[in-house]
Order: C-alpha cells, then structure tokens, then sequence
C-alpha cells in the first residue's frame, strides 16, 4: 500500500458529484425528449432499441462534453486549485535523502533508428540545457527483430555515446525474446536495473520531452510521495501532411481543455497512456506485475493495452495517479494518413476490447472501472452508431409505410396526427451542440490570451481553421466508424491483431492503396444513399453528412494525406500550433539532427546497402555487436544444426535467401557471427563489403 | 613501434610457424590484420605470420584453415587487449575493448598497443574510455505477478450461496 495515503477530500467529492450528476441529468433530459416523441403510439422493438442505444452513445458523448466544459470552465478561470502542480507538497524536503536517480526508457520495436537518436539527443541536449543532466540516464530498450534495424540501432547508439559523452549514461540493450511486448520490456528494465533508480520516465519511440518538463515531473514526484504516476498531455508535433496538421491542431486547440477537464474530475485518481509520463519504480515493482487473463486471444492471454491496467493496480494498491495536464513540453507525433491513423486503431481495438473482463474484475476502484469502460467504449461506440443509423433508416422507412388514419371509432372530427417536430428537433439540437460546441468554446479561450491567439494563427485564421476542421471530421467520422467497427466485429470473431511496427513517417496515400482501402466504403456508401433516396427520401436528407463521408472517403483520404498541402496551408496560415508558430528548443534541435545528421562514428558516415552484411563482414561492427549480445548458455546440438544448415543457406544461396527472423537468429549466436565473418574474410578480397555474398547469390 | 613485441607477449606464441607456405591464406590474413586498422605493410605481413603460428591453439572446426586463421588473428588481438587494458580474457569487456579498438578512436592503435611499456599511456587511456558500457550493473528486483480476479457468475453465485442457505 502507498506510504502516505491521503484521507479522502471533500473538495475531490463535490467535483465528481456536480459531474455526474450534470452527465447524468443531461442525458435524462434527451433521454425524456426521445421517450415523449416515440410514448403515445407505446414502443415497437425497434424504437426499443433506438432508445437503448441512444442512452448509450448520448451518455458517451455528455461525459465528453461535461470533461470539455470543466476543462473550459477551469482554464477560464484558471483557478484548479487541486492540480498537482499546484498542491502544496506533502512532507517537507528532507536535505538528508539523498538525490533522486531517474532512467528514462525509450522501448523502440523496429522503428527508424535515425529519428529514435535524434529524439533522444534532442532530450539530452534540453536536459543538459537545466543543468540537471546528472540525475538521469538513458535507456533505450529494444524489442527490435529486424536484423537490419538491429544493428543500425547499436551503431546510433554507440555514435550517440561517442558525441554526447554518454559513457555510464546512455544504455542500450535489445532482448532476445520480445515476451510480453512494450509491458515485458518494461518488466525486464525494472527487474534488473530498478533497484538503481528511484523514477523511470516512460517514452514512446516518437516522444520529444523537454529537460525542463522532465525535472519538474521529479520535482512533483519528490514533492508528493503518496503519487506512484504522473502522466503529462503529450501534444502531436512535427508532421506536416495535410491530415496530420489537422489533427495536430485539434489536439492542440481542443486537447488542452479536454485535459484540464479530465482532470477536474479524476484528480489523483487518473488514467495512464503508457508514454510521456513519470513513474516511482518501487510501487511499480510492488504492484504491477501483469497476470495473463485467462482463455485466449483475443479477450485471454497477455494484456495489451497494459496501461490502463497498471494505472488501475496502482490505484488499488492505494497509490495516486495524476494528470499533470499544465505541464508543457511534452510532444508526440501522430500517424500521418488517415489509413495509417486506422492501422494503430486496429491495434488498440483489441487492448481496449480487452478492458471489458477487466471493468468488472474485483477489486478495481470505480473509476478505474470507468477508464476501462471508457477505454472500451471509445472502439465500441463505432459499431453502436453504425446499428443506431440502420435502425433509424428502417425506423423511418416503417413511418412511411404506414397511413394515416384521422377518424377513430364514432368519432365524427378528423383526428390530426400529432407532431413531435420540435421534440425531436431539440434533441438532434442537443446533440449537435453537445458534439461540436466544445470547437467553440476551444476557440473562446483564444480569447483570453493574446501570446496564444498569436500562436494559433490569429482569431480569424484559428476561427476558420476549426470551421475546416469541423467539416474535416464530419466527412473522415463515417470513414472511421466502419474501419473501427470491422476492427471490432474481427475481433469478436476471435481474430487477433499482430504486433506491426507503426509506419510514422511522411508518406502519402497512392491512388491503389486508397482504393483498396477506401473502394468498400465508397459502395456502402453509395448503396446506401440510394436506398434511402429511393425508399426513404426525407432521411436522405439528413443522412447526406455520412454518406458524403463515404462517398468520398478515396479522394479524402489521398488529399488528406498530401505533405504538398498540409505545407501549403500552413503557407496560408491554417491548422497553425504553438510548436509550429514558435517550435521550442527542443523541437528545433530535433529538426536540425534530422536535417544534418552527421554521425561522429566512421561506420555510419558511409551508406551501407544492409546492415546485417556489415554485421558480419565489417571487423568493428561484427565486433560491436557481439559485444552487445547477451551471454548466454551453449546452444544444444539440434539447434547447433539449425544454425549450420542457416550458414551453409547464406553461403550458398544469398542472404536474400534467408527471412528476416533467420538472419536475427544467425547474428544472435556469438559464435556463428564470428564464424560467418571469418568465413567472409577467407575469401578472395572484393572491394564492396558484403558483395562477394550478394554476387554468390546472383552467380 | 616494437614490432618484436608483437611475438614477444606471450612465450608460446613463438613456434614456428609451419604453414607459411600456404601463400593465400597469408595474403588473406595480411588484408585481414589492413581491414583491422594495421596500415603497415611490413607490420601486417609480421602479425599474419604471428597469427600462423598461433593457429594450432585454436580449436578446429570444419572451416577452412583461412577462415581459422581469420579467427586466430582476433584472439590473439585479444590477448594484447588483455594485457595492455588489464582484462579478464574472454570477458564481454575485452570484446567491448576490441570493438573501441577497431572504431576508429585510436587510428594509431599498433604503435599504441605494441609501444614499449609506459610509451602509450594516451592513446590506451582514450581507448579505455571509448569502451562501451551498453548497461549498468544490475540491480535487481522481484516484481511479483498479480492477482487479477476476473468477474465469473459462478464465483458470484458460489459466495452467495453458503451465506443464503445459512439464512
């Protein structure tokens, strides 16, 4: 249990109470309005079901709603009395204790090994910017496959030791077995070197953090010892297609009132989105080893998305978990298409779905339940608004079908059918205002300060960027909504999802790729439409947004992706962001690494047509990476064999021969390697490292 | 440079070397030891000759004498590496110390390694600081797996049911 475990606040009460209960209400209220439209004729199954999904998905979209509003109203005011950074700090400092130690980890599994050390050094370089470079280390962990990456990887590393005199502060290891995924990575530091540290800061292979944030995350660590986790909003950056800007701006703009809201009412009892936050290692250890869930994938077995659920033990456990959501400085970056956006969905569905055995699992604090529930709900919402959009569709199309009969039994007067016209306008009101008023009340707060208004771009530019925006994700929604509810109905039909690397770079959206993505979409949409235009032509009308969508989802999503626009509207001044009008140092220094990079290490300088051939043929980069291996026992015989069969493959038919996994087994083994590279070395000399293999294969 | 003591580290290196016949694989070995960083003509032919007679040391495997040759030329690397830096031999420090050596951080690392004693006190200090460390010493801890009880009917009902029967 945590050391100091704080009596409950009233204060922390009354918040929670007045948000839900302004959630609850407000859905109450649509709820009313559907009930009083569908009552007089009593309830076919089918407006049955369009009430229970309507409660549902506006009861989803008020605690979006309520969390914008509190963020706005707390911004506004900018009096959170109870943020984190702004408490006061439990015990006194204590002179005696001594310094705190803190690691920060960066888990990459087969990314860009350039962008990866050039983010890293752009942290380095802000830390030792505060003066306080001494308190932390690096750790980069690798999960890493790719042979290729692999070793590209331990020569950045061991270039980035050299120009950063990083030597007993800047590690590096790659695991041999990947067990468990990001949460076994992070395991594996903890046991073996978390005695060491007294924080570790959790990075994404994307993350850009500057020093400054990082010591103020300590500071706030060493300041509240009953805090196991503070997690800081990271802000997207950097990419420059037209839909990453987009996005980036929203998360911008929108992000920080949704953040300030969350945290006016989850407090210290917060959620944790596995990067960009601060985490006391000893609780950690104590408490979040991770059970695998009984049964199989998709629903047993390890837990994905693991996260939620350490955020959830610790919190058991008795442990505060924060939102630190004023600390700046903290940058990710997003997908940069819309169907790579898709693929790191279709990779957190099944973590997210996972969540539902874990809701209801005993012990859990309510609301962890509810960051689970929410976590499940913001996949599961897709296939809930796609069944409440075909049952409104067959809802309308049983209105048409039936006549109307003005005169009942002896009644003489016609009898006028009633019309619920305004009802249901004013919850299709309601509705809309409680989607897109949040946008508006975004854009308010541009208001209050003129350094950010500047930032964005100016009222009018910042105006007209949300109006885009808006229509932006009006036309990408129903795109989504059918990706994410394939997402769900595969995994409901017990499919898991591999474990790819993220594509992160710019890169655009040909006309095959989106056809073959985006073709299935364009159809549904227009059957569709011409279903509803031919049996049910009012609710064509107001189907028009989503069919638009789809209708258009190719062009869309081939525009979207173009780095030429998303250039040419920030030329124009549009979907501007803090980080793009003024980019903090660390932005800038992570821009110029990228730009020049210019290795210190003499291997790197020379373009390498395959890494894994380096590793076996070049004397110093054969030798790195076996001093890099980890020892290990003798390999038994049969697998002995195994690797001899793989050399003799190499030499005879060419590496191009072998997979990717064959080749990583073949560097793996220290003997082997060295084997190959005496091998290589006892033939007659070529000029071209690596050719006389790559010749054997075309020979 | 001392090129004698190349062959002067150890006593036994200076058996004869038998198989300096085999003109290929002392030509491999010489554009071996080049490959190494040893620009020195006369010094690579010396250190492949070195090698050749280091060879019966080395356990055989079914490669081809050049290819354990290839070998024998990097331990007996090591064995100076060892000596000069003070390693454990084999330790993943001396391979972390061959791996500085052949960087690039010392371009001059035959005069620095076969220097007279007390000659190459520069160039071995900025080879031990160029070893890399790709880890700390471990420091290890239990992180004990939790108990996760997943909600079951069954174990609803099982502890409803004893306490509704004693009612």
């Amino acid at each position: 249990m945590a050391q100091f475990p704080r009596p409950s606040v009233v204060g922390h009460t009354v918040r929670r109470f007045v948000f839900f209960l302004l959630v609850i209400l407000t859905s109450l209220i649509a709820l009313g309005l559907l009930v009083s439209v569908f009552q007089p004729n009593g309830f076919s199954p089918m407006e049955l079901l369009l009430l229970f999904l309507y409660m549902i998905l506006f009861a989803w979209i008020c605690i979006s709603f309520w969390t914008a509003f509190m963020g706005f109203w707390v911004i506004l005011f900018g009096r959170d009395r109870w943020a984190i950074s702004r408490q006061p700090p439990d015990i006194p400092p204590d002179s005696a204790t001594s310094p705190p130690r803190t690691a920060i980890l960066m888990p990459i599994y087969n990314e860009d090994s350039e962008r990866v050390f050039a983010g890293l050094r752009a942290i380095h370089q802000s830390l030792m910017d505060t003066g306080q470079l001494d308190g932390f280390d690096f750790f980069i962990l690798s999960d890493t496959r790719d042979p290729e990456v692999w070793v590209e990887e331990e020569l950045r590393w061991q270039d980035m030791v050299w120009s950063l005199d990083g030597k007993e502060r800047i590690f590096y290891r790659n695991r041999p077995e990947n067990t468990s995924r990001k949460s076994g990575n992070l395991e594996d530091f903890c046991t073996r070197w978390g005695g060491r540290y007294r924080y570790m800061i959790v990075l994404d292979a994307d993350s850009v953090m500057q020093g400054q944030t990082l010591v103020e995350m300590v500071r706030l660590m060493e300041r509240h010892p009953r805090v196991a986790l503070i997690q800081t909003p990271p802000v997207p950056v950097n990419r420059e297609s037209l839909f990453a800007r987009i996005l980036q701006f929203a998360s911008s703009l929108y992000g920080r009132m949704f953040t300030a809201g969350l945290n006016y009412w989850q407090l210290g009892e917060s959620n944790y989105w596995g990067h960009n936050a601060i985490i006391r290692i000893q609780p950690f250890l104590d408490h979040c080893g991770l059970p695998k869930l009984p049964g199989h994938e998709p629903f047993g077995g390890e837990i994905l998305s693991h996260d939620f659920v350490e955020a959830a033990l610790l919190r058991r456990a008795g442990w505060e978990v924060w939102l630190a959501y004023d600390l700046e400085g903290s940058y990710e970056e997003i997908p940069p298409t819309l169907i790579d956006y898709a693929k790191r969905d279709r990779r957190w569905c099944q973590g997210n779905l996972q969540h539902l055995r874990l809701a209801f699992a005993q012990g859990f604090n309510l609301l962890s339940r509810l960051h689970f529930l929410m976590g499940v709900m913001s996949y599961a919402a897709s296939p809930l608004w796609l069944l409440f959009l075909i049952a409104t569709g067959v809802e309308a199309f049983i209105q048409t079908q039936q006549e109307l009969v003005y005169f009942f039994g002896e009644n003489w007067m016609p009898v006028w059918p009633v019309s619920f016209a305004v009802e249901m306008t004013t919850v299709l009101l309601v509705t809309l205002t409680m989607l897109f008023l949040p946008k508006l009340l975004a854009l308010l707060l541009l208001l209050k300060e003129k350094r950010l208004r500047r930032a964005y771009g100016g009222m009018f530019k910042a105006s007209l960027s949300v109006t885009l925006e808006t229509v932006f994700s009006v036309l990408t929604a129903p795109v989504l909504m059918l990706f994410q509810t394939k997402f769900v109905l595969a995994i409901l039909m017990r499919r898991a999802v591999g474990w790819p690397p993220q594509q992160r770079g710019d890169h655009q959206t040909g006309f095959v790729e989106a056809v073959l993505t985006h073709g299935g979409h364009t159809l549904i949409g227009v059957a569709a439409g011409t279903l509803s235009y031919l049996y049910v032509p009012a609710f064509f009308w107001w189907f028009t947004p989503v069919l638009l969508g789809l209708g258009l989802s190719i062009p869309v999503s081939m525009l979207s992706s173009s780095i030429a626009l998303g250039r040419q509207a920030r030329r124009m001044g549009l979907f501007l962001t803090p980080e793009e009008t003024d980019p903090p140092k660390v932005l800038q220094d992570l821009d110029e690494y990228l730009q020049e990079d210019e290795p210190v290490l003499p291997v790197l300088r020379k373009t390498a047509s395959s890494r894994f051939l380096q590793a076996l043929t070049d004397p110093y980069v054969n030798t790195l990476h076996r001093s890099l291996l980890p020892e290990s026992e003798s390999p038994s015989k049969r697998r002995r064999h195994y690797l001899e069969g793989l050399i003799h493959q190499l030499e005879e038919e060419g590496p191009d021969s072998l997979s990717s996994m064959q080749k990583r087994e073949l560097i793996a083994n220290p003997e082997t390697l060295l084997r190959l590279h005496a091998l290589f070395w006892s033939q007659p000399p070529l000029n071209n490292d690596g050719m006389l293999l790559e010749n054997r294969r075309a020979g | 440079m001392d090129l004698g003591k190349v062959g002067a580290l150890r006593s036994h290196w200076t058996t004869p070397a038998d198989s300096l016949s085999d003109e290929n694989c002392l030509d491999r070995l010489r554009n071996y030891w080049k490959a190494l960083g040893v620009s020195d003509s006369n010094l690579a032919l010396a250190l492949s000759e070195q090698t050749l007679r280091r060879l019966p040391e080395i356990p055989e495997n079914e490669d081809s004498k050049t290819a354990h040759a290839i070998i024998a030329a990097g331990e007996l690397l090591d064995d100076w590496l060892a000596t000069a830096l003070e390693l454990p031999r084999p330790s993943p420090e001396l391979t972390a110390a061959r791996a500085a050596l052949l960087s690039g951080v010392t371009p001059d690392w035959p005069t620095a390694l076969f220097a007279p004693p007390g000659a190459a006190g520069t160039a071995l200090e900025r080879l031990r600081a160029a070893i890399a460390k790709p880890a700390p010493a471990p420091s290890p801890s239990a992180m004990p797996t939790q108990r996760i009880a997943l909600f079951s009917l069954l174990g609803l009902l099982r502890r409803w049911w004893p306490t509704s029967i004693n009612a």
